[in-house]
């Protein structure tokens, strides 16, 4: 009967799989076996496999290290072999497999998987990273009060997405460390298309703080766009880098928001001290070409502003009396 | 020896009549000198030392507020004590204040009556020469001659110009003149023989009045001091002639009286600046001492005025928006003394005139002065690409009422011209 038999590393990777039709088949280190095995640790010969008409059966040949069936701690002699079963020998292991086992039910190709694969593409991948550098050298003349040269615009420019560059560049070396497909450029395809984005976003943010007053209750909602964004950043680095269950790839992404924001907050918290003596108030001023809301009247204003005397003076009386 | 030394004296025998004047002043007068010490009371040290005189037969003492304003504040850390020309001390209680025109009155306890110094009914003659007395630098006491220079103009409560060296120390000690009654008690310096001296009436309105109801609480009456001389303060600036100046641009107001100075800068010789900037700022010359690092009763109007041909909108106001985020108060007051701001901001055109603005207003209350608030006001124009004009202002110590009334009429006074 034919057996199918995988080679698995130390690290649970899958190394071969090989199909036979021979009654005895032979594994170990030596050049005469059936399946050789580099693992220092397994002997030249080191286990055989043979079928008697009914069972395949599997034996140790006196190895150093032994040959352990999973879960157990008795070295194998004429064990009746059980399609799925896992034997390890030195540190690696083999999985015997009968052609009748089965195997899991096949997945469609998602379109959301070639939506993801467009990221990958060099135009789209060249338009998000100019795109993105270019918002960033922007940023930067903006926040020079001096006149600045192009090339002083260019050289941190070019810095600023390297060092973006560096997420997804990271994320792509630790997919491949762990034996997955690195995916760089949809990596990088996916991660620049967030970073611009989150540009954006932090652009609409300023629109509709400079054109509301504070008498608009709903500017928190506003704190939830970057966390929605980076959450779909991280859940899609998780999707392209990694094997996972969608259950796992909600997890690492909330947990990742969760280390970053809520670090982020607890720095924030940490460093304001006790009595801020400075008035705090939204500073957003933009060019008049963004405003889109009415102005207020005077009259409007120091009503608005009498609430602020009430809300002092309940302050003031709460706190002495603390 | 003794000849050289007569010999020298008869060589400047103006100034050795002055000398000779000053002394016999001093001699009849030292047993109603005082030094005034604050003592801590976990050290036992003192904390702060000043002068002072007594004005009554019973033992009171006028001295400045500031140099008892520890004890004001904070009753349980300090004792009040005094130091005599004979070297004595004891305990002195505080009985009265008027923190607007820094002055405090104190008692010792007397065992019999005492000679005191006698308040002027009249306010000296500009020229004058009077003698101001004092422990400077807790150097002894010592009594300085000096000229009578009329009252100071910029300044809205009374100030006496005094042409002589008033020192730290002397504060509290009196200014008398030839007949050796009070005419004024020195205050402040601005060094370079210019002294400060608060007028004689304030003491004499403050004694008066405490001999007829003296006050329940130290903290009240402070209260009710601050709160009336915001009113009256504002009040003036309110009636005053709002005068509209052209800054860039823009139309600012400037209040004519002379308690509120103005001052301009730009950078309009820096032919390569990419922004032309111009700044108008007014302010009050003077405030009130509450204690070392809580001053109130301030007033301040700003103006900048900004323009550029040479960088787009958005980078304007983007630097125009950095400079908001410099933006501090005029006073140092902690956390004992006042809440932390409360701000609103919006876009506000006011009807009456054509400018637009993102306008914000915060506020914060004062703990131990109930109804008194700092107020801070600041606006930028957000309606030209190129120019924009900030107007801002902060007032120290301020009802609600008051300052929403000058918010309103400020915030109608800027314009485009």
């Amino acid at each position: 009967m034919e057996i199918i038999i995988e080679e698995i590393s130390h690290g649970h990777k899958l190394l071969s799989r090989q199909k036979f039709a021979s009654n005895t088949i032979t594994i170990g280190r030596g050049y005469d076996n059936d399946i050789i095995v580099s693992d220092p640790h397994v002997c030249p010969e080191h286990l055989q496999l043979q079928f008697n008409g009914e069972h395949w059966l599997v034996s140790d040949q006196g190895s150093v290290n032994g040959s352990f069936l999973e879960g157990s701690k008795e070295n194998v002699i004429q064990h009746k072999v059980n399609s799925g079963d896992i034997i390890s020998i030195g540190k690696s292991q083999v999985r015997f497999v009968f052609p009748s086992h089965p195997v899991a039910e096949s997945i469609a190709i998602s379109p959301f998987e070639s939506l993801i694969n467009l990221a990958r593409h060099p135009l789209v991948l060249a338009l998000s990273m100019t795109l993105f550098a270019f918002i960033g050298g922007w940023i930067i003349n903006l926040n020079n009060a001096n006149e600045v040269s192009l090339t002083q615009i260019l050289v941190p420019t070019i810095g600023l997405t390297l060092g973006f560059a560096l997420w997804p560049a990271g994320i792509a070396l630790v997919s491949h460390l762990t034996k997955h497909d690195a995916r760089f450029w949809t990596q990088m395809g996916i991660s620049f298309i967030f970073f611009n984005l989150m540009w954006l976003s932090d652009i609409f943010e300023n629109v509709v703080h400079f054109n509301t007053s504070s008498n608009f209750s709903l500017i928190w909602l506003l704190s939830i766009i970057p966390l929605v964004l980076a959450f779909g950043l991280f859940w899609l680095n998780c999707y392209v880098g990694f094997h996972m269950t969608l259950r796992r790839r909600n997890v690492v992404a909330s947990c990742l928001i969760f280390l970053l924001f809520g670090g982020s907050y607890i720095i924030q918290m940490s460093k304001q001290p006790d009595f801020n003596p400075r008035p705090q108030f939204d500073t957003t001023i933009m060019s008049p070409a963004f405003i889109f809301a009415p102005s207020s009247n005077v009259e409007t204003f120091v009503n608005d502003a009498t609430k602020l005397f009430e809300k002092a003076t309940k302050s003031a009386k709460a706190e002495s009396k603390d | 020896m003794k000849s050289i030394f007569a010999l020298l004296l008869m060589c400047f025998s103006t100034l050795s009549f002055a000398v000779e004047q000053a002394e016999e002043i001093f001699k009849q007068l030292a047993p109603s000198l005082y030094q005034i010490r604050l003592i801590d009371k976990a050290s036992g040290e003192k904390s702060s030392i000043g002068s002072g005189f007594q004005i009554s037969s019973d033992g009171l003492i006028a001295t400045n507020y500031h140099v008892i304003s520890g004890f004001a504040r904070h009753p349980h850390k300090y004792t009040i004590e005094y130091l005599d020309n004979k070297g004595n001390k004891a305990a002195l209680t505080l009985k009265s204040v008027d923190v607007i025109n820094d002055l405090a009155i104190v008692q010792r306890e007397v065992p019999s009556e005492m000679p005191f110094f006698e308040i002027a009914q009249q306010p000296p003659t500009k020229g004058e020469e009077l003698y101001s007395l004092g422990n400077p630098h807790d150097l002894g006491m010592i009594v300085v001659p000096g000229t009578y220079n009329g009252l100071k103009n910029e300044s809205f409560n009374d100030r006496i110009h005094f042409t002589g060296s008033v020192n730290s120390g002397m504060s509290g000690g009196p200014v008398v003149n030839k007949a050796t009654q009070v005419v004024g008690i020195n205050v402040a310096t601005s060094g370079n023989q210019i002294g400060f001296l608060v007028p004689h009436d304030k003491l004499l309105a403050l004694y008066q009045q405490y001999q007829e109801s003296p006050p329940t609480s130290i903290e009240q009456q402070m209260a009710a001091q601050l709160m009336q001389n915001q009113e009256k303060l504002i009040t003036t600036i309110m009636n005053s002639d709002w005068q509209l100046k052209q800054l860039g641009r823009g139309l600012i107001p400037t209040i004519d009286v002379p308690f509120v100075r103005c001052w301009g800068e730009s950078n309009s010789d820096k032919a390569d600046a990419q922004i032309m900037a111009a700044v108008a700022n007014c302010d009050l010359d003077e405030n009130t001492y509450i204690s070392a690092d809580f001053f109130t009763g301030s007033l301040e109007m700003e103006y900048r005025y900004m323009e550029s041909d040479k960088i787009g909108s958005t980078k304007f106001y983007h630097i125009f928006e950095r400079q908001l985020n410099q933006v501090a108060p005029g006073n140092l007051a902690g956390k004992d003394d006042v809440t932390e701001y409360q701000c609103h901001h919006d876009l506000v055109m006011p009807q009456t005139s054509n400018i637009n603005n993102k306008a914000v207003f915060c506020t914060r209350a004062y703990k131990d002065f109930p109804e008194l608030y700092d107020v801070l006001y600041i606006a930028i124009s957000i309606d030209h690409e190129q120019y924009a004009l900030l107007s801002h202002f902060t007032i120290a110590g301020v009802a609600q009422e008051t300052s929403l009334a000058f918010l309103a009429k400020f915030m109608e006074s800027v314009s485009w011209k």
